[in-house]
């Protein structure tokens, strides 16, 4: 676990570095295009996160074993954390690029509903009588949430382009190579971190559970 | 013997009655039927005479029907319903100066926000009152239980619906004519998407502090598709939009939730 911390660490420098000063800036958006290198693989580890919890929590519902529990608590905060993460840099970086904050596009809103969907399952977790219930409740949550969100995404495209045309196409980017390599480093760099982090925080939550455990058992006595 | 009858038996005010009352009553019904004893008293409020074991649709039926005469006979819920999606039109018909091209989407937020308020209700209401361990202490399936209680929750958003079409169409002026049974459909398959989701969170609020408070928080979000789908189909039906993919995005929705809301309804409501 510490080596894939070690190469997480490794990689985001790489990829740091990369990103700040081996990629050109871009011909239309100058430096602003640096944001990408941030902002593609939140939202694209911010999707790992989301499947991960949903497949550990399935697992955990049918297995009952508590370290699928721990991992899809994991991935569930860091699909919160990544999502917001995703959002924020990209309004950032739509703020100077497109000149507004907020756009109704079909992506921003569906990673938006997303966010707000794992917060809600974050909150059942939090909010329950105890650990095992809030277990069994979170991973209902995050299911139904994983299962919803291809009918979310294609429903919110539809609303808008079916309607009116869409008043903001992403740009067609074909990108140079030092662009692209520094994309792909920062998403292998993002990836390991997810997994990093996700194995630090089932870690910690085994703990946990271990504690209160260890904390119960001089009772009966 | 139908509760009716018992109620009137014992003299009890009909507008009063407890589910803890219902609740045993149907356990006694459900223990008489497995004694072997058949006929000798209706299976919880008389809709099907007891004649040996319980199938699956009869259990959900005697639930569904339970909350219904519940609900009926105080229609507390449904009243509150009605009371704040009509409100939602009203505010945001004012708001957006009541142009009919917006009637589609201030008829579907009315309905939605005014079906958040009732979707816990029907099980809160069960925990509040006790009765909640007698029917888990069914012994079989639980799922019989979701469909009773999905279906208890698709007659009141249908009530509720029957309220708040008329009123939109005259708040906005717009009619659908001779399509009303189009638009009637496509509320319909709205709102058996909505009870699906709404009957599995309406459980799980149960178990969490603050019950209520949270169900919003959940429901809204993955019921979105619903909404837009319910929205585009209107605008379509009043002559403003095209059909597009809508009905399959409802139909998915339903299917989809239908399929899966009864297995993790079982999962959340066990060992109460």
């Amino acid at each position: 676990m510490r080596l894939v911390g070690l190469a997480a660490v490794a990689a985001l420098v790489a990829g740091l570095s990369l990103a700040l000063w081996a990629s050109p800036p871009d011909a239309f958006q100058g430096d602003y295009v640096r944001l990408m290198y941030v902002h593609v693989p939140s939202a694209w580890v911010a999707y790992l996160a989301v499947g991960t919890a949903a497949v550990a929590s399935l697992l955990y519902l049918w297995r009952r074993r508590p370290a699928y529990d721990h991992v899809a608590q994991g991935a569930a905060e860091l699909a919160v954390l990544f999502t917001g993460l995703a959002l924020a840099t990209g309004m950032i970086w739509g703020r100077p690029v497109w000149g507004v904050w907020w756009t109704w596009d079909a992506r921003l809103v569906s990673t938006a509903i997303l966010f707000l969907i794992y917060v809600g399952c974050l909150l059942v977790r939090g909010l329950a009588a105890d650990r095992e219930r809030g277990a069994r409740l979170a991973a209902v949550v995050a299911l139904v949430g994983a299962l919803d969100v291809p009918i979310i995404h294609f429903s919110v495209l539809w609303f808008r382009t079916l309607h009116q045309t869409a008043s903001i196409t992403r740009r067609e980017v074909s990108m140079a190579p030092a662009m692209l390599a520094a994309l792909l480093v920062n998403l292998v760099a993002f990836a390991l971190l997810f997994l990093y982090l996700v194995a630090l925080r089932a870690r910690l939550a085994r703990l946990e559970a271990e504690r209160a455990e260890a904390a119960l058992e001089p009772l009966p006595r | 013997m139908s509760l009716r009858a018992r109620v009137a038996q014992r003299g009890m005010d009909p507008r009063t009655p407890s589910a803890l009352e219902t609740g045993r009553a149907d356990l006694q019904a459900h223990r008489a039927a497995e004694a072997g004893a058949a006929g000798a008293s209706g299976v919880a409020a008389g809709a099907v005479p007891a004649g040996g074991g319980l199938t699956g649709l009869r259990r959900a039926a005697a639930v569904a029907w339970k909350d219904l005469l519940l609900e009926w006979r105080r229609r507390e819920t449904v009243a509150a319903m009605v009371f704040l999606a009509c409100l939602t039109a009203v505010l945001l018909g004012f708001a957006f100066g009541g142009r009919g091209e917006v009637a589609p989407a201030v008829l579907w937020v009315a309905l939605v926000l005014g079906a958040v308020l009732g979707v816990s209700r029907l099980t809160v209401a069960e925990a509040e009152q006790g009765t909640l361990e007698a029917l888990l202490l069914y012994p079989g399936a639980r799922e019989h239980l979701f469909w009773g209680k999905w279906a208890a929750l698709t007659g009141l958003l249908t009530a509720l619906a029957a309220v708040l079409l008329p009123l939109v169409a005259v708040l906005f002026g717009v009619a659908a004519g001779p399509r009303w049974p189009l638009l009637a459909g496509t509320v319909l398959l709205g709102i058996v998407g909505l009870a699906a989701v709404g009957t599995l969170f309406g459980a799980l609020a149960l178990h969490v502090r603050g019950r209520e408070l949270l169900v919003p928080l959940l429901l809204l979000p993955l019921a979105l598709p619903v909404l837009l789908a319910g929205i585009r189909l209107t605008e379509a039906i009043l002559g403003t939009g095209r059909v597009g993919p809508w009905p399959a995005v409802l139909a998915v929705f339903d299917i989809l939730f239908l399929l899966v809301a009864p297995i993790l309804f079982e999962l959340v409501v066990e060992e109460v």
